[in-house]
């Protein structure tokens, strides 16, 4: 089963955000978008969940999400924010509750508490959530969307988590935990795809990576296939140094180097 | 697991409270409809009524008309107007994410407003059958229809491809409030002295003209659309975090929004054009309610009902007795009363407004 | 943490539901209290008077002693001030008007809302409604059917020729002494610095023709906000205004210092009569005594 994307483009007035992306995700992986700021990877998430409207096609485990009903989509497929501006003072367990009344989850009452736990946050269940961090929010955000798609497999078909810069605003354990834990909801049967920024990160966790460059998709693959001198240095316009430390050579490490802006 | 289980089943205070608020609403509003009945400038009470009916002795004719034709229409009617106030200004409040909103928002106040002073001034220049039809009932049907016309009216200026912009709404709002303002002026402007003195009374708002047939004509209007508005509840939690994700949780955002503003605008346009402009009960009553027992749709919406019926009740008791027998319009009543609540509101939880 | 800021946060929600359910307790009972205050009048005390006028008619007939109520408008004569108040006759409260108990309610044209009257009705309470006057028949019509609402047609004749005759005679002595009639200018408001003033068909255009004056205003009907200009074109003599009493009144600087007023030959000759509202516009039996003042005050001289 698959998330794929047929031609996406996006245009904001005459201006072209994202033309021509095929990108094709497989449940039982992490999928990476990676590439500089305004390359329109967020556009391009904003075109799969459906809020921004756009052109070309999304196909959902095989069946166009146009015409769905959003709580058929629900079902399926739980959507992470890049932030959460959050109307009235509910409590972290009600927001958590939120997301839990859609989809097929709907009745199991744990759910909301399990969730909240897996992301570290039971301790504040009953706390206001204008009253967290930002990190604290973006974690009970996080469980929220878990919450939504708790089990990565429902009556066979895989359910998918939709990231946007889901450790954007965390500490570097947190952010290894939320990596973690998409990576646990993939090896689980989920699909999952995410927008990220941090290239290191991205080469940890991440089973596929596209890079996305001006709107244009620049590579599809493995992180190893993807992240080399020659794609990211043009991705970002930068001069971009990938090493691979001898006791993991599957792992890309990716170092900046300084003062050698290409100028593109 | 053990752990985990044990965290899941902890007591749920405010999901346990608001439930028990509900039931505590409920006799509240049970007892303030009886004191409703007992008291008024009448010497006649519900209390004494009961006791001559279980004896078996006759009502006299002034004791059935206090009772059937003035203290219980306007019981019905304030019950009503109060749970409509209440409930759409919970919803209004959840459609624009704002704790301030209120049905004005959506151009009722504005444009029923706009209705009754056509009604008043030019009602004279209708053809005498229409007048004839109307009867008493002309200034509350204009207000109506003015109020639901101005909703419509904003509904489709703010939708574009089958979107409605909450932004665009507040903003043409504000645009037809100026208008229905102006229209209003140009319409004082040709009242003449009587008329003047109808806008007047109008605008302060009053259960006074309570009787049978207004609450009849608009009890159909004003139960469907509440009963509209309490099925919110689920799709209002979910605006709470903004339209994007609300659809992402499941929620049929367009709906959601076009029946929140139709009910809206059914439910305070009946409100308004049966009672006049009574302030401030949708605004208080969703806000103690939410310190109460929080924010949740689910059950802020019924609970406002409860509350903005019973706390209306009230008011209209203190109206009617405190100067009796002459009475006091109930709109000032709610203006003394709730504008210090509303202020005490704003200046406990100064960060609760984020505009 | 948490839990310290809900306990605050259900304090405040049961302290202000406490209080203000005692604060509605104590209105209930300060308005229940001050209901049973009312003064017990002579049993043959039976009569609703709504309107001013109405009320100044039965008072003339000799029958204030039965009047049981007033409305907010009925102020003379001064004794029936301690008497229930049913408010603002147009609009009455239906079960404020049934709680004192009248047996007949006379009332001036212009009683409401109409759904309060209809349930008055409804109660079998006799409803008399004696229509609005501007003119010298117009009052002697009222006193007709107050004389004979209140069962006393021979007293009502009596008065009737003699405010009849007085009327008669105030007019015409106030048509000798105008010679020159004055331009005046009835001024309802001058609230915000802009002047609601009279033009043709009301109370106040009637009264100053009777008392020999001319309507500055001819041009527009009833009660209007003016512009400066029209004002000043206007032209008045006179300025003409209800007398608020006491220190609530616009003082005379302020009233000619005004920028629509400070124009006109009122202004010039600081000319303006005030008069107590229910007198001058009421029509009702003293309005030959405000005939006789008016034209005083408009052209000097003496009765």
């Amino acid at each position: 089963m698959r998330l794929e994307t047929e031609d996406i483009g996006v245009r904001y007035g005459r201006h072209e955000a994202l033309g021509g992306v095929n990108l094709r995700a497989r449940a039982g992986e992490v999928t990476a978008i990676v590439g500089p700021n305004g390359s329109g990877k967020s556009t391009l998430l904003g075109a799969i969940t459906g809020t921004l409207p756009h052109a070309g096609r999304v196909i959902l485990n095989g069946r166009d999400v146009a015409g769905q009903k959003p709580w058929e989509l629900a079902a399926q497929r739980a959507v992470l924010p890049q932030a959460t501006r959050l109307a009235f003072p509910f409590e972290v367990l009600e927001v958590v509750r939120l997301g839990q009344q859609a989809g097929t989850a709907g009745g199991r009452a744990n759910v909301p508490m399990q969730a909240l736990a897996r992301v570290g946050m039971a301790h504040y269940a009953e706390r206001i959530f204008q009253d967290l961090s930002g990190g604290e929010a973006q974690r009970v955000m996080l469980a929220r969307v878990l919450a939504q798609v708790w089990s990565p497999v429902e009556a066979g078909v895989p359910r998918w988590l939709l990231l946007d810069e889901p450790v954007a605003s965390l500490d570097i354990a947190h952010q290894l935990q939320v990596m973690e834990i998409a990576r646990d909801f993939a090896r689980a049967g989920g699909g999952v795809v995410t927008v990220m920024h941090d290239l290191n990160l991205t080469a940890l966790f991440a089973d596929r990576v596209l890079v996305l460059s001006g709107g244009r998709p620049l590579a599809f693959g493995t992180p190893q296939e993807v992240l080399t001198d020659d794609t990211l240095s043009r991705a970002y316009g930068c001069t971009l140094k990938v090493s691979r430390p001898p006791e993991r050579a599957d792992m890309p490490y990716v170092l900046p180097h300084h003062g050698q802006l290409t100028g593109a | 697991m053990a752990a985990l289980t044990e965290i899941s089943s902890r007591p749920r205070d405010r999901h346990a409270r608001a439930r028990a608020l509900h039931w505590a609403l409920a006799g509240v509003l049970a007892l303030c409809c009886a004191v409703s009945l007992q008291i008024g400038a009448a010497e006649v009470t519900l209390t004494a009524l009961l006791g001559k009916w279980l004896a078996g002795e006759p009502l006299t004719m002034m004791e059935r008309v206090v009772l059937f034709d003035i203290r219980l229409p306007r019981l019905a009617m304030g019950v009503m107007v109060g749970g409509a106030l209440a409930v759409s200004g919970a919803a209004m409040q959840g459609l624009f994410r704002n704790p301030l909103a209120d049905p004005g928002i959506v151009g009722v106040g504005a444009g029923a407003g706009l209705g009754a002073i056509l009604a008043i001034v030019l009602g004279t220049l209708l053809p005498v059958w229409v007048t004839d039809i109307a009867g008493n009932h002309l200034v509350p049907l204009a207000a109506f229809f003015g109020g639901w016309g101005s909703t419509l009216l904003l509904y489709r200026v703010s939708t574009r491809g089958g979107r409605t912009s909450v932004a665009t709404m507040l903003l043409a709002g504000i645009a037809l409030g100026a208008l229905a303002g102006a229209l209003s002026g140009i319409l004082v402007y040709m009242a003449d002295d009587q008329q003047l003195r109808d806008l007047t009374f109008w605008g302060l708002g009053s259960l006074a003209g309570a009787s049978w047939a207004k609450v009849l004509a608009a009890a159909p209007l004003v139960v469907l659309s509440v009963g509209a508005a309490l099925v919110l509840g689920r799709g209002l939690n979910g605006l709470a975090l903004g339209e994007a994700t609300a659809a992402h949780i499941g929620i049929d955002v367009q709906r959601t929004k076009l029946v929140a503003i139709l009910a809206v605008a059914g439910a305070t346009g009946a409100a308004v054009a049966v009672s006049g402009g009574i302030g401030f009960i949708g605004i208080v009553v969703p806000h103690l309610l939410r310190l109460a027992s929080g924010p949740d749709h689910r059950m802020l919406l019924p609970n406002a009902a409860l509350l903005g019926a019973s706390l209306l009740i009230l008011a209209d008791v203190i109206a009617r007795v405190i100067i009796a027998p002459a009475e006091l319009p109930i709109g000032i009543v709610t203006a003394v009363l709730g504008a210090p609540v509303f202020l005490w509101i704003l200046l406990r939880r100064r960060g609760l407004v984020d505009l | 943490m948490r839990q310290g800021r809900m306990r605050r946060g259900g304090d405040g929600f049961a302290t202000f539901m406490g209080g203000m359910i005692a604060a509605l307790a104590i209105l209930a009972a300060v308005a229940v209290s001050a209901r049973q205050a009312e003064p017990a009048d002579g049993a043959e005390a039976d009569v609703l008077s709504i309107g001013g006028s109405v009320t100044e008619i039965v008072a003339a007939l000799g029958q204030a002693h039965r009047i049981k109520a007033r409305d907010t408008t009925s102020t003379y004569p001064p004794e029936l001030a301690d008497l229930p108040d049913v408010g603002y006759m147009r609009a009455l409260s239906p079960e404020g008007v049934l709680s004192v108990d009248p047996s007949l309610i006379i009332s001036e044209d212009g009683a409401g809302p109409p759904e309060a009257l209809e349930v008055i009705r409804a109660a079998d309470v006799p409803f008399i409604e004696v229509p609005a006057a501007m003119s010298p028949e117009g009052i002697l019509e009222k006193i007709d059917i107050v004389g004979e609402a209140l069962g006393v047609p021979e007293q009502a004749e009596a008065l009737a020729a003699e405010v009849g005759e007085d009327l008669e005679s105030a007019i015409a002595r106030a048509e000798a002494r105008a010679e020159a009639p004055r331009r005046v200018l009835f001024v309802l408001s001058t609230q915000g610095g802009r002047i609601t003033a009279s033009g043709t068909g009301t109370a106040a255009d009637a009264m100053i023709r009777m008392a020999g004056g001319v309507n500055a205003i001819g041009d527009f009907e009833g009660y209007k906000q003016m512009s400066d200009e029209a004002v000043g074109l206007a032209a008045p003599d006179v300025i003409l205004m209800m007398d608020r009493g006491g220190d609530h009144g616009l003082p005379d600087d302020e009233l000619f210092a005004m920028p629509p007023i400070r124009v006109t030959p009122a202004a010039q000759s600081r000319s303006v009569v005030r008069m107590d509202g229910l007198l001058l516009l009421g029509f009702g039996p003293r309005t030959a005594e405000a005939v006789e003042q008016l034209s005083q005050a408009l052209y000097g001289g003496d009765a």
